[in-house]
């Protein structure tokens, strides 16, 4: 009973789970009610695993206690009897004894067991003196706030409290810094605003802004007084377009005007229309406000004018007519040579206040409202986002239409001069030489099409014959300008290695290309096309003729007046070095030959070793001819590897699958032995050594960070030791070197 | 017990005989009483605590605030439970209140209308207890640790305050002056308590790790510097000459009849001293947990056969046999560290105060109950009784 009674209540300690397994809890309250001498029991051994170092084993046994608590008067008087320990180590009164981790589940432990210590209280308090009293040391002294569901300590809260301070003083200290900043900057953005808004109003005047126009209108209002047929100008058009407006009900319903007696306002209005198309687009926001203003200046003047007369000058049947003017108010304002100035400022300044201003702006506000300033400053930069909003919003209403700007680059050609430089063609940027130059560009860089692509290619010769054949692109090339003289520049200086080379070894005779006849050529070309390229050098600048100074040291010889060596040969013949001037080494290694085949071999996960190696795979060994699914071809091959894998199942039986081994185990409680197969059945990766309990959190691994592996590393004892001693060391010899001053010598 | 009872009428024993057996019951018996409770006034630690020895009625605390509480300790409710009330106290509004932690408090030997209070606000303040207004002031260059007045003492009304300065000074309510200083000591006084046998002889104890014994009538020096070697060792090493303890010693208590004195010191050890010898008895307490940096308030019993002494360990109190150096019991009931106890000898009570504002009152256990099934059920507490659920399966 009582093995059961330990086994049961570490079962259920160190499972880790946030739940107790309901049913063995039973069973253990079934023991324990049973007698006392099991209740004794199982408070020892629940305060054991209250004591453990780890918050999940504290937690379930918390768990177990609280089960308990709430049915055993022995076991409460146990509890209490020593309610102080049980306090810190499940609520932490203790500050020299805080709660281990993992920190999660030692914040929900002590939250639970405040609630859990309340909820005991409530129900025994009365009864236990020390609970209510330990409930009074919680309230009182550790101040628990009991309603409190965040359960905090008065310490905690301090902290918390220190943190918003230290948090707002920061934020003061920036909103201080955005406020300096912001005076600094205002005058810019209030300059930046000032000037989108006159470029908005030099592009299209504001539709309700009538005074922006009233100089170049008065003119023409007085005009439309006075005249009856203005024909010329545009404006007269306009002007006359409007007495007869007047009399319509709107744009839309021209027919309505169908009531009065006269026919003309119908044609006016339909040439209006055609004025209108006439106008064309950017214009007719122009007119339309022109329209606008106009027509209550109008209205305006005909107030003062002869009523009669107006009525009679314009063909009017009735002087009370209404009128509604629809100013369409979505504009689309394109790009040309006249504007050009002004949207370019107009898209500078958008720029600045996108990138710029408005984020600015925007941090500005929020670190004064997280720093709670809520004065002129707030307020200023809010007018302010509101301001580059409304500029904002306007430059996206104005529709502007921009013309498409890209880097201009001068084209390179050798057929314009270099003065016509308005003429610009889109490029992509290049830099510097290009060895590669696609066919349908050729033309452009002023190279033939057909010249030798090959001109750098690795492993072919270099044939000036063939390139200077080519000549009639030489001309191009004088021009010092034009990118086919670099290129040969390039080219010339490049490739005079090689040429040479080939010149001597494989045709020592000058390559007269004009008299040989194409067969001997072809057979030339073959010949060539086989020879090796091998780097220039002496033997080949001499090839076939005597090396006049080969192998000949030349010895200096005194030039002392009186002392001469007697017989002194001035020149001595060296054979071997002789040799070695006229002879070469030639190493053959091979080709490079990618490898083709794969392993191929079978992998547990059913894929086949994409391996690539030559001879061997480090994982499956000497690569073998196998078929589609892996299997090799050979049946000599065959037989190995079933021997091999029957080896492998007499090492570990087949029934001893580790993962089915370990579930057994877990369903029996019974060790097979399992851990055994732990390092070979998961690729090596687990360590050998099986925790003990394997639910729980592995604080080692949480402690296991790279910090801590490097103090483990650098506060090593030894480590210390040695450094210390290679600094004593670096130290002594500099004592050594200057042992003999006087002021190293003592120390 | 009957037994005893039955040799009293008898007339075969002496009456003091049933009266100690049945006080040491008592004191043994001792424990966390769910029906006696001492009010919560003090908002943070209790220093000191007192009980007039006149009748054994009224209660002193002091707290570490500066404030003063009295309380009245007797249960005129005729009823099991009682709660002992604060009469009055010194609070933080009072305009004499002690500025800083009061250390120690003391009744008048003689009289409940006077009491004295001594701070670290270096002030001993003397007290009349029914207008609650200070009598009188001595103020101090240091910080007083302690003070103590003669409770036997007929010819003399002085009060020993130990203080930060290595002299003890004498403080004498007739005159309202400081009389006397007693020079000796190398540090700071942490404790001083007057003899319950002589008059004249006081007892005071040092952070220098030495404890003298004084005659006050003997101005040139003390009469003994207790050695806890006993003379022995004092020679080969003359550092650890006439020391008392290896560390700091805060705490002293005579026994009820002044023939032992018993020192508690920082270095985790008690001893027990023969006062008229100045002897070490040698007497094997075990390990003291002793982590205050001041003066610690420890009582010994009075009127039971072996004495027992009550001595702050940590959270708990440690009740030793005095003379044996056996431990008793621990009394668990604090949640803070314990800083004084007292003793009231009329009832076997314990009063301790703690760092966790709880002044407890240790009250011997009733006698069980006699083994009458009905009136058991009754009297048990529903609270007391088990929950487990009826049904098996339910556990």
């Amino acid at each position: 009973m009582d093995q059961k009674l330990s086994q049961l209540v570490e079962d259920l300690t160190t499972s880790g789970e946030p739940q107790l397994n309901p049913e063995k809890m039973k069973e253990l309250k079934k023991i324990c009610k049973s007698s006392d001498e099991h209740i004794n029991h199982a408070y020892r051994l629940l305060m054991t695993q209250l004591n453990q170092e780890h918050a999940e084993i504290r937690f379930s046994a918390f768990q177990i206690v609280d089960e308990l608590f709430t049915r055993s008067h022995q076991f409460r008087t146990l509890i209490i009897s020593n309610f102080q320990e049980f306090l810190e180590l499940t609520i932490e009164t203790d500050h020299e004894q805080p709660l281990p981790p993992p920190k999660e589940v030692a914040q929900k432990l002590k939250k639970t067991a405040i609630k859990s210590v309340q909820d005991w209280h409530e129900k025994y308090g009365e009864a236990y003196k020390k609970l209510s009293l330990g409930y009074h040391f919680l309230k009182q002294n550790k101040k628990v706030d009991f309603q409190d569901v965040n359960v905090r300590t008065l310490a905690e809260r301090r902290r918390e409290e220190e943190k918003q301070k230290r948090l707002d003083n920061i934020y003061k200290e920036k909103a201080k810094r955005a406020e300096k900043e912001m005076e600094e900057m205002s005058q810019e953005i209030q300059d930046t605003l000032t000037e989108m808004e006159n470029c908005f109003r030099l592009l299209m005047p504001d539709p309700f802004d009538f005074t922006v126009n009233d100089a170049e209108l008065e003119p023409v209002t007085e005009r439309t007084a006075n005249e009856n047929r203005p024909t010329s100008s545009l404006s007269m058009q306009i002007a006359d377009s409007q007495p007869s407006l007047l009399g319509q009900m709107d744009d839309e319903q021209p027919c309505c005007s169908k009531d009065l007696p006269s026919v003309s306002p119908c044609l006016i209005v339909d040439r209006n229309r055609d004025l209108n198309e006439e106008l064309g687009l950017p214009e007719q926001k122009e007119m339309n406000r022109g329209e606008c203003s106009e027509a209550e200046i109008i209205a305006a003047a005909t107030d003062d004018d002869d009523y009669e007369t107006f009525v009679r000058n314009h063909g009017l049947g009735s002087h009370k007519y209404a009128l509604n003017l629809e100013i369409s108010t979505d504009v689309k304002v394109r790009e040309n040579e006249d504007n050009t100035a002004i949207i370019n400022n107009i898209i500078d300044a958008h720029k600045l206040i996108r990138n710029k201003f408005l984020p600015s702006v925007q941090s500005w506000i929020q670190l004064f409202t997280r720093a709670g300033i809520n004065d002129g400053c707030l307020r200023c930069a809010i007018d302010f986002k509101k301001k580059l909003e409304t500029a904002m919003e306007k430059h996206k209403e104005m529709n502007i239409d921009y013309k498409e700007r890209k880097r201009k680059v001068m084209k390179v050609s050798d057929t314009e001069d270099d003065e016509d430089e308005d003429e610009f063609v889109d490029v992509p940027e290049k830099e510097g030489y290009e060895p590669h130059i696609p066919d349908h560009l050729r033309k452009e860089y002023g190279l033939a099409p057909q010249s030798s692509p090959k001109v750098l290619t690795k492993g072919m010769v270099m044939r000036p014959a063939l390139l200077s054949s080519q000549s009639e692109r030489n001309e191009e090339e004088l021009d010092p300008t034009c990118a086919a003289a670099t290129l040969k520049l390039i080219q010339d200086k490049l490739p005079k290695l090689p040429s040479l080379n080939t010149s001597a070894s494989a045709n020592p005779k000058p390559a007269a290309s004009g008299e040989l006849d194409s067969e001997t050529r072809k057979l030339e070309e073959e010949e060539r096309a086989k020879a090796p390229i091998i780097p220039f050098g002496l033997d080949l600048y001499y090839w076939g003729q005597d090396q006049p100074t080969a192998g000949k040291i030349h010895k200096f010889s005194s030039q002392h007046r009186f002392w001469a060596p007697n017989e002194m040969e001035e020149e001595v013949e060296n054979k071997e070095i002789a040799e070695m001037l006229k002879s070469r080494f030639i190493t053959f290694c091979g080709k490079f030959e990618p490898v083709k085949h794969k392993c191929r071999a079978p992998m547990p996960d059913g894929r086949l070793c994409e391996r690539q190696d030559r001879i061997k795979c480090p994982f499956h060994g000497k690569i073998i001819p196998r078929d589609e699914s892996g299997n090799p071809v050979n049946p000599e091959d065959k037989m190995r590897e079933e021997k091999k894998k029957f080896e492998k199942q007499a090492e570990q039986p087949e029934w001893q699958d580790p993962e089915f081994m370990r579930e057994v185990e877990a369903a029996t409680g019974v060790d097979l032995g399992s851990s055994r197969y732990n390092g070979k059945g998961k690729g090596g990766k687990n360590k050998g050594k099986k925790r003990k309990y394997p639910n729980l959190t592995d604080l080692k691994q949480e402690a296991n960070t790279s910090r801590s592996r490097l103090e483990k590393k650098v506060f090593n004892k030894e480590a210390i030791k040695r450094v210390a001693k290679a600094m004593n060391r670096m130290d002594r010899k500099k004592h050594e070197k200057f042992a003999n001053q006087f002021n190293y010598a003592l120390n | 017990m009957l037994a005893f009872i039955s040799a009293r009428q008898a007339g075969l024993d002496d009456p003091l005989r049933l009266r100690r057996a049945e006080s040491t019951r008592r004191v043994l018996s001792l424990e966390l009483n769910k029906d006696r409770d001492v009010e919560r006034i003090h908002g943070t630690g209790v220093n000191t605590l007192d009980i007039e020895p006149v009748e054994g009625r009224y209660m002193l605390s002091g707290g570490s605030d500066g404030v003063i509480v009295l309380y009245d300790l007797e249960n005129f409710s005729r009823k099991p439970c009682y709660t002992c009330k604060a009469i009055c106290s010194v609070g933080r509004s009072h305009p004499d209140v002690h500025k800083f932690s009061v250390e120690t408090v003391q009744w008048y030997p003689r009289d409940t209308g006077m009491f004295t209070s001594s701070s670290f606000d270096k002030t001993l303040k003397i007290w009349d207890t029914n207008t609650l207004q200070p009598a009188d002031v001595f103020n101090f260059e240091g910080t007083v640790y302690s003070h103590h007045m003669s409770p036997v003492a007929t010819k003399h009304c002085l009060i020993a305050v130990g203080t930060k300065s290595p002299e003890v000074q004498l403080c004498d309510l007739k005159s309202g002056s400081c009389s006397q200083i007693l020079q000796g000591h190398r540090q700071e006084v942490l404790a001083v308590t007057w003899s319950p046998r002589y008059e004249y002889v006081l007892a005071t104890a040092s952070a220098d790790s030495r404890v003298k014994l004084w005659d006050v009538r003997r101005a040139s020096g003390c009469l003994i510097t207790l050695d806890q070697y006993n003379g022995e060792k004092s020679k080969a090493s003359s550092e650890a000459a006439n020391t008392a303890h290896n560390g700091r010693v805060n705490g002293l208590c005579f026994t009820s009849d002044g023939l032992h004195l018993l020192t508690i010191g920082t270095d985790d050890r008690m001893r027990l001293w023969n006062s008229s010898s100045g002897e070490n008895t040698l007497v094997n307490y075990g390990k003291v947990c002793n982590e205050s940096r001041k003066g610690l308030k420890f009582t010994i019993s009075t009127g039971c056969d072996p004495e027992f002494a009550f001595v702050p360990y940590g959270s708990t109190i440690a009740v030793y046999t005095i003379y044996s150096g056996e431990l008793i019991t621990m009394l668990r009931g604090h949640y803070s560290t314990v800083d004084c106890c007292v003793f009231q000898p009329n009832f076997q009570e314990l009063y301790s105060g703690s760092k966790d504002c709880n002044i407890l009152a240790w009250v011997p256990a009733l006698r069980e109950p006699m083994p009458d099934e009905d009136a058991e059920k009754q009297h048990l507490n529903p609270a007391f009784e088990d929950g487990w659920s009826s049904s098996d399966d339910e556990g």
